[in-house]
């Protein structure tokens, strides 16, 4: 068979559609791939001032990740956050979601408000609540009267991270799952009701199954966000703060071996470490997609 | 025939004056500037703008905040876009000198009338000097004094501070304060990371040491080190605020919010004081010292000032090295040292310059600062090749002892070990 040729149509529309996806595509080479694998290169490494002077050490970064007590500290606090900010922030989306799919009165406002977190700065976001949870002079104190040291006791310090964290992306859980919602028909709701089910159990038969997609998508994007978690812990936890061992996540362990410690090749293997756990979960997420995921 | 002769010489000044200006034909338009200290920001501008109106070459200073400002300049060096002219610090120093990234100052300080090394404090030159070259010019000094909050005093029938206070003195006012005031207000605060302006004096003071002459050993686990430690340890809870309240609040905001009546802090904190609402009733003492050999009076060595100087520093591959380092010699020079004073933006880098910077504050006495000077002992900022990362380390891990003063020798062992380790990697 003859090679099938493109007709001008399509050659012309493959050469406008690849201009169209160039952009992208250049960004994520220079801005995404190129500095991973440059990060991965630079794990092999014990780096120079400036990018000069790099020393080839082999595998020496990683040994020393992984037999020292700090990243298996940085990922158990990493998980503990996930734990928290993963979980509430979707079972809250959910109710969220459902309740502002009915009819009510100031819907759209309702919506606007929980998603306004989402529009904020993170990093001011951060400065917010830490003023709000600030010992001595914050609001919270203030109103319920205690002395409670919200970020500088080691035992709630990671509770009220993941608070904020909860706080700050519940409002966009709740749009994807309001958008997942909206895509269930009506007409499974009313045979429902015709046989008799209740409300509860058209929300567990009808809607968790229906919106399982997008929980299932929330939930793969919310646990690698979750466990890349910075920001929040740079901005709220001072270098001080008694409570920062029990709180510091895995990036944040790398920004300050990084940065603070001028050690790139060593932050470098911490980062590189980090992205292969990801992954691993990653998978192991996709792999039990197919059993509790259903698509319509 | 005289008039004429006074009349031929003021033309040949101008002449030379405008021939000058011909003279500096530069490259560029304008010079970025970059600091990290906002409170220096209006009087420094008023300065490089005196220069613009003779260069021509405008200079647009910007702030980065401290952390920033580091991550900052290091990714310009690395990439090669650093900005023209920028203040350098102890703390990094060593680094960009070595990587060769700081413009070469030694031939034009050779050549310059202006600008004499040793009219500048000879610790700060050293510091940005690297095997007999000359990378930066002192554009400042600072000291630390004692900071009090006079009303405290008052409502707590305490004395205030005065300069002959010992740290037991010191020690004694606070816990009255504490007690008095029921946990109300403390009697002062130090946290982990307040090194320079706070426990590397006491240090310093009870004889110990952060890190050796030659930058090779440290002394976290010097035994007079170790002694001032364990002094410092009878201070916590009691005399000082606890420390996961300085963790959330820096003890400047603690001093102005009246929730400690003294503050150890440095010159470059005068400003922020002195524009604050309170500062009426804040007044400033010498630092108090440690009658280590026990006569009864203050010896050299018994009350030190940890101090620092910035250096006026320029990018090496600047466009324009001649007006990169004109802006830096006229920044550097007499009558602009002065100015810096006079404006109370810092004391001066220029050696003799700092009186009018006493003067600068109109109803706030500040001459503590220079009394520290004249009368204490000045001890250079500790510092090595990679400061940050052995600092870093501190402000973390003394944490432990701060909270529980029990575990002083163990931390300090551990630090001093890892600190070794670090410089050994130098």
């Amino acid at each position: 068979m003859a090679k099938t040729k493109m007709t001008p149509t399509q050659k012309s529309q493959a050469k406008w559609g690849l201009a169209f996806v160039a952009p992208t595509m250049i960004g994520l080479l220079v801005l995404n791939f190129y500095p991973i694998f440059n990060t991965i290169y630079q794990s092999f490494f014990k780096t120079g001032d400036f990018g000069m002077g790099n020393i080839f050490v082999g595998l020496k970064n990683y040994a020393t990740v992984l037999a020292g007590n700090n990243f298996w500290r940085a990922l158990g606090n990493t998980f503990k956050y996930a734990l928290i900010e993963v979980p509430f922030s979707i079972v809250f989306a959910l109710l969220l979601a459902v309740f502002l799919n009915r009819k009510i009165a100031f819907r759209g406002g309702y919506r606007t408000i929980f998603f306004l977190p989402m529009v904020a700065a993170p990093a001011a976001v951060a400065m917010v609540w830490r003023f709000l949870y600030n010992q001595q002079f914050g609001l919270l104190n203030n109103v319920f009267h205690t002395t409670t040291a919200w970020i500088s006791d080691p035992k709630i310090a990671w509770i009220s991270i993941g608070v904020i964290g909860v706080w700050s992306i519940v409002g966009y859980n709740m749009i994807l799952l309001i958008a997942g919602l909206q895509e269930i028909p009506h007409d499974y709701y009313e045979a429902a009701e015709i046989d008799g089910a209740t409300g509860v159990k058209q929300f567990f038969r009808i809607t968790i199954p229906l919106l399982s997609p997008t929980i299932f998508f929330i939930l793969q994007t919310r646990i690698i966000g979750a466990l890349q978690q910075f920001d929040l812990i740079f901005m709220v936890m001072d270098r001080s703060n008694p409570a920062l061992p029990k709180v510091e996540t895995v990036v944040y362990y790398f920004y300050t071996t990084a940065f603070n410690q001028n050690n790139r090749g060593l932050g470098a293997a911490i980062v590189v470490t980090m992205l292969i756990i990801i992954m691993a979960i990653t998978v192991i997420l996709q792999k039990s997609e197919k059993k509790w995921v259903f698509y319509n | 025939m005289k008039k004429v002769r006074v009349l031929v010489s003021v033309l040949l000044a101008f002449a030379m004056l405008f021939s000058a200006a011909a003279l500096a034909d530069y490259s560029v338009d304008t010079l970025e500037v970059k600091i990290w200290d906002n409170n220096q920001l209006a009087g420094l501008q008023e300065i490089a703008d005196l220069w613009t109106e003779q260069s021509g070459v405008k200079v647009n200073i910007q702030v980065v905040n401290w952390d920033n400002y580091w991550t900052l300049l290091e990714a310009g060096a690395t990439g090669g876009d650093m900005p023209d002219v920028f203040w350098m610090h102890s703390n990094n120093a060593e680094m960009y000198m070595s990587a060769q990234k700081l413009l070469d100052l030694t031939d034009y300080i050779a050549n310059s009338d202006v600008v004499k090394l040793e009219n500048y404090y000879q610790g700060i030159t050293d510091l940005y000097s690297k095997d007999g070259k000359y990378y930066a010019v002192a554009k400042d000094h600072d000291t630390i004094a004692l900071l009090y909050n006079k009303a405290i005093f008052d409502k707590y029938g305490v004395d205030y501070p005065t300069d002959d206070w010992t740290w037991e003195d010191y020690k004694a006012a606070a816990e009255k304060i504490t007690e008095a005031s029921g946990g109300e207000v403390y009697g002062g605060a130090c946290n982990t990371g307040n090194n320079q302006d706070t426990f590397y004096n006491i240090i310093y003071d009870f004889g110990g040491y952060v890190i050796s002459d030659d930058k090779k050993v440290s002394g976290w686990n010097n035994e007079n080190t170790l002694k001032a430690f364990e002094f410092m340890g009878t201070l916590f809870n009691n005399a000082w605020a606890p420390q996961p309240m300085l963790a959330e609040n820096g003890k400047n905001i603690l001093f102005e919010n009246n929730k400690i009546a003294m503050d150890t802090e440095g010159s470059w904190m005068i400003r922020e004081f002195y524009d604050h609402e309170g500062h009426e009733d804040y007044a400033w003492a010498m630092l108090p010292y440690e009658d280590v050999n026990g006569n009864g009076q203050c010896d050299e060595g018994e009350r030190v000032s940890i101090y620092n100087g910035l250096g006026w520093a320029a990018s090496a591959d600047v466009k324009d090295p001649q007006a990169a380092w004109d802006l830096i010699e006229w920044f550097s020079s007499y009558e602009m040292q002065l100015k810096q004073s006079e404006l109370g933006v810092t004391m001066a880098g220029y050696i003799g310059c700092s009186d009018a910077f006493m003067n600068a504050f109109p109803g706030m006495d500040i001459s503590a600062f220079l009394k520290m000077e004249t009368e204490g002992t000045l001890v250079f900022r500790p510092y090595s090749k990679y400061t940050s990362r052995w600092e870093d380390q501190a402000t973390r891990d003394l944490v432990t002892i701060w909270n529980d003063p029990s575990t002083t020798e163990n931390v300090l062992n551990t630090l001093a070990a890892d600190m070794n380790d670090l410089l050994a990697q130098e």
